[in-house]
């Protein structure tokens, strides 16, 4: 069950973030790429950490992808509250102008 | 140091949660509420993974991790997909 629940959500932020990729092309607005990226990431988290079950030497390397992922939102968001916006269109999905 | 990098991953999840939900309270762009929504699902998922991994280590939360993870991302794309277009 739990397997099946992990693959579920590994799928799910794959859709993720290849829904924050179309954004990305859209408007060209690098807080779409970071936001792409991560749920990526988040995605090979799910397959390390299932890979590396039985290896609790290693299962540590399947968490620290995970951190990388909250870290680069993170980055994401000090990115758009410094830089200015990076948008070539404005039709939906509408760019965020700011996160603070 | 697994225990540093779980912690940190419990900080950072939630400072995503807030610093996104800050931001949906200022522009009130959808994309950031759901977002923000997926976040604090994820806070929460990290902060049982603490409890469950260095508070309780006994007690096996790996059925509510993973259920919480899957409903902060379902309720993701829910907005993904009813907001997006």
């Amino acid at each position: 069950m739990n397997d099946f629940i992990s693959g579920m959500t590994s799928a799910l932020c794959c859709v993720a973030g290849l829904f924050f990729l179309r954004f990305w092309r859209k408007t060209r607005d690098r807080f779409f790429a970071f936001f792409a990226t991560s749920f990526l990431l988040m995605a090979v988290h799910r397959m390390v950490s299932l890979y590396l079950r039985d290896d609790s030497e290693h299962l540590l390397t399947a968490y620290v992808i995970r951190l990388l992922t909250f870290v680069l939102i993170l980055v994401a968001i000090v990115d758009k509250n410094r830089g200015t916006p990076r948008k070539k269109d404005s039709s939906p999905p509408r760019p965020v102008d700011s996160v603070r | 140091m697994a225990e540093a990098v779980f912690v940190l991953c419990a900080v950072t999840s939630l400072a995503c949660a807030v610093l996104l939900l800050r931001g949906y309270a200022r522009n009130r762009v959808p994309l950031l509420l759901w977002s923000s929504l997926c976040f604090v699902g994820l806070a929460v998922n990290n902060m049982l993974l603490v409890v469950d991994l260095i508070i309780i280590p006994g007690r096996d939360l790996l059925l509510l991790r993973n259920l919480s993870a899957l409903l902060s991302l379902a309720l993701l794309i829910f907005g993904l997909v009813w907001d997006s277009e």
